[in-house]
């Protein structure tokens, strides 16, 4: 029976889908802001069992700067001349989406096309990534995909059957076109290829953590990543910030806590490493995920200060990236040609 | 690996541990030590070691703490890295996971002191004795340059002391706590205090007594004081020497100065210009007032040892000086640009009077000072006049054994003289034989130049009286007036019995 998502839950969710963001993804609050406009609530969400296998599918999601999305807003159908041009490319209409990833803003980004496709609980990385060659069905190398992006102004950039680096080269390009996001979209599948070469059930996991977390204010930090599934790694206060020299863009957040373990947080775009007292104790994929010790709110790493206390969980990745050595390989430090952080405990 | 026992106090007394500084942590011992280029070479297990790397540090932070922590986990509570620093983070882990952590400039060169400390006790030794040979190789110009090069070389203080305490020194001072527990008594000494030791052994110097040269430093384990001890031991031949030396340089300096004076002197003032560029090359100006003065010993007086005396004090004197030996005395003069007024002079004459009292009181000399004069010529007779009132004040106990020239006149020198203490008895026993009426008889023919008619009419006497008392007075004395030295003599004599 397909999950019913109400405009109530969008707290929830965005809750929820900040967590699996691991301090990236872009905050879910503008998705929140169109989506509570949309009248196509209640929304219906397949699981991708209850959905015939051979339905044609595309996966969406905002690429580029989520700063320059919240200054440049979203018009109506940002996703549109994408899917139309894949359609138009493969002859073909599709009738389900899925999101190309499950966290941030682009966990909710998906249901802005619920009047118009069926809504499928899979998403293709399960956490925040940057780059568009770390979409499952990229890193799978499925055949035949299409992936396209609108360059402003009317026009479209589509890619066929390109590597996974070209299409992550040739759309971020496109993207820098459009005026530094755009509304991407990925097709040329089905739904049942998403059964083997995607995540499953990440709006489901979103809620049941943004409900963990609304009620959980009163938690006591271990108590608090109990509740979420998760491992506490550190509680502690930020007492610098250090760009890492030749690292890949890497910084690091020293973060002392009152036991005197010296946390090291390393961040890219998102949190990607947790080194306590010289062991590295989480690692992407491994979801990172820092709170504000009085907000309780997760923070994106631009939020990140020297002076704020911190909670610090570590969430399971999804089981799918850990399942072969050549996904995982993908989503590791390593993949940014940052050394040192690939031990998990 | 090297083995033993090795604390941080060691390395850092160490003089070349590579520039070794200590950047977390304050107190470290280790049992072993692993040298190694690579972090990952390092032994799996050790027991109190401490870990010296090679290549750079890792500048990324948690590779840092990833160093620290694996270092660690092998057993190891010192690490010595070189390249960037440690930022505050990694400082911070290191002390919580007690890893004493330092920075060294020179790792290879740690490792060397590592090993000389564990390993190879004498090759410290070895390294601390070649330093102070080296030192021999550069020139010194005295003892206190010698002991600059020693302890520059070496890296310790250095000091000659005596009982009263440091003589003279180079590098950090002694501590005056070790000085204090430095035993006189012992051949080699190794005196220790909560803030050092120091390593001592007795110099032999012909003119000084007591003396040690003593190496000393902060406490820094045995392997140290064993390198110092002997170091010292090789040092003190070296500044033996050196002691030796600069008495020998002084010593023929004086005998050229002594030579020049002597050249002067017999030219009578009159210069010649060989003379006179020697005098200007030793800063003698014969242009001027002068105030000469002489001091001569009334028993075994070194004169070497009276000038080393009155040089020191003289330099005190606002007033241009100069001073060298000359036979058994020291001749000295004192120089002024501008005729002194009588007050000025009079002080310049207190000012030797002085200097002749403080040198009373530990040789037995006797002091003449020579009149106010100008010129070259001024300058010999002056000096002349010096000699003779120094002649004249061996024999004056009761004027403290000082005269001075120009409080006399001629005739008074003359008589003071005379009235010596040791002419005075001569000249009366010389008269003993003689009565009252034949000493004035004699004096009178003196006086009158023998003439018996003149002394006749002086004493208005017969002509024939007096030439039988002067007969009589001869074979009484058994001398033989026509000599004029007997003459001399004879009259001197009845001046001072008549005074």
């Amino acid at each position: 029976m397909p999950l019913t998502l109400h405009a109530a839950d969008l707290p929830t969710l965005s809750r929820g889908f900040a967590l699996l963001g691991s301090g990236g993804g872009g905050s879910p609050h503008v998705a929140q802001l169109i989506l509570a406009q949309s009248d196509g609530w209640p929304i219906a969400v397949h699981s991708i069992e209850e959905l015939e296998p051979a339905t044609p599918c595309v996966a969406v999601g905002y690429i580029g700067s989520t700063l320059l999305l919240e200054e440049r807003l979203p018009d109506g159908e940002p996703f549109m001349p994408a899917i139309a041009a894949i359609e138009r490319w493969l002859g073909v209409d599709t009738s389900a989406v899925c999101s190309i990833e499950g966290a941030g803003l682009n966990g909710l980004s998906t249901l802005q096309l619920a009047p118009h496709r069926a809504i499928v609980d899979a998403d293709c990385m399960g956490r925040a990534l940057p780059d568009l060659d770390q979409i499952s069905l990229l890193v799978d190398a499925l055949p035949g995909l299409v992936a396209a992006t609108p360059t402003g102004a009317g026009g479209v950039a589509l890619v066929h059957g390109a590597r996974p680096e070209d299409v992550e080269r040739v759309l971020r390009t496109a993207t820098s076109c459009n005026g530094g996001w755009a509304g991407f979209a990925l097709g040329g599948f089905h739904v049942g290829d998403l059964v083997d070469h995607a995540i499953p059930g990440g709006i489901e996991r979103a809620q049941t953590l943004g409900q963990a977390m609304l009620a959980a204010d009163a938690l006591r930090p271990e108590e608090l990543a109990t509740s979420l599934h998760g491992s506490l790694l550190g509680v502690g206060r930020v007492v610098a910030s250090t760009p890492e020299p030749g690292t890949a863009g890497a910084h690091s957040y020293d973060v002392r806590t009152d036991g005197a373990d010296v946390l090291r947080l390393v961040a890219r775009s998102e949190f990607i490493a947790l080194v306590c007292n010289g062991t590295v104790v989480a690692a992407s994929p491994t979801i990172i995920a820092v709170l504000d010790t009085v907000s309780r709110a997760a923070l994106q790493v631009d939020e990140l200060a020297v002076g704020k206390d911190v909670i610090i969980i570590g969430l399971p990745a999804a089981a799918w990236w850990r399942s072969d050595s050549r996904r995982l390989a993908r989503a590791r430090p390593s993949r940014w040609g940052i050394v040192g952080l690939e031990e998990v405990c | 690996m090297l083995s033993a026992g090795l604390t941080l106090e060691a390395l850092l007394e160490h003089q070349d541990a590579g520039g070794l500084t200590v950047v977390s942590g304050s107190e470290g011992s280790w049992a072993t030590v692993a040298v190694e280029v690579r972090e990952q070479d390092l032994p799996d297990s050790v027991t109190d070691g401490l870990a010296v790397i090679v290549m750079p540090a890792p500048a990324v932070s948690w590779q840092t703490d990833a160093l620290v922590r694996r270092v660690r986990d092998r057993g190891f509570t010192g690490l010595a890295l070189t390249g960037e620093p440690m930022g505050a983070g990694s400082r911070a882990l290191a002390e919580r996971l007690g890893v004493l952590v330092m920075h060294v400039d020179h790792p290879t060169r740690l490792a060397r002191a590592c090993w000389q400390l564990l390993e190879a006790r004498d090759a410290l030794t070895l390294s601390t004795v070649q330093k102070i040979a080296r030192s021999i190789e550069y020139q010194a110009h005295d003892l206190g340059d010698l002991l600059a090069h020693v302890a520059a070389n070496v890296g310790h203080g250095i000091a000659l002391i005596d009982r009263e305490g440091v003589l003279q020194g180079a590098g950090d001072p002694v501590p005056d706590s070790v000085l204090r527990s430095i035993d006189f008594g012992h051949w080699l000494d190794i005196a220790e205090s909560s803030e050092g030791f120091a390593a001592s052994v007795p110099v032999a110097s012909r003119s000084r007594h007591g003396l040690r040269i003593a190496l000393h430093g902060r406490n820094a384990g045995i392997v140290h004081r064993n390198a110092l001890a002997t170091a010292v031991e090789v040092l003190m031949p070296i500044v033996a020497a050196r002691l030796l030396v600069d008495e020998v340089e002084s010593v023929s300096d004086v005998s050229r100065s002594s030579g020049l004076l002597g050249d002067f002197l017999e030219s009578h003032g009159g210069l010649n210009p060989e003379v006179e560029q020697r005098m200007l090359a030793r800063g003698w100006r014969v242009s001027g007032y002068h105030l000469g003065f002489r001091m001569v010993g009334r028993g075994r007086v070194d004169p070497m040892e009276l000038l080393r005396l009155l040089t020191s004090k003289l330099a005190l004197l606002p007033v241009d000086s100069h001073a060298t030996t000359r036979g058994a005395g020291v001749t000295g003069w004192l120089t002024v640009a501008h005729a002194p007024t009588a007050a000025q002079l009079a002080h310049h004459i207190r000012a030797l009077h002085e200097l002749h009292a403080s040198a009373l009181s530990t040789f037995p000399i006797a002091t003449g000072v020579g009149s106010l004069r100008s010129g070259s010529d001024g300058l010999a007779t002056t000096l002349g006049e010096a000699r003779d009132a120094a002649r004249l004040a061996t024999d004056r106990a009761r004027a403290g054994w000082f005269v001075s020239i120009d409080s006399l006149g001629l005739e008074q020198l003359l008589l003071s003289w005379t009235s010596s203490d040791t002419f005075a008895p001569a000249a009366q026993s010389l008269l003993g034989p003689l009565s009252e009426t034949e000493r004035h008889t004699l004096a009178a023919y003196l006086d009158e130049e023998s003439s018996v008619l003149a002394t006749a009419n002086r004493l208005g006497l017969h002509r024939n009286t007096v030439s039988g008392r002067i007969q009589r007075i001869q074979a009484a004395l058994g001398a033989d007036l026509s000599d004029p030295e007997t003459r001399l003599a004879l009259q001197l004599a009845c001046r001072v019995s008549r005074g």
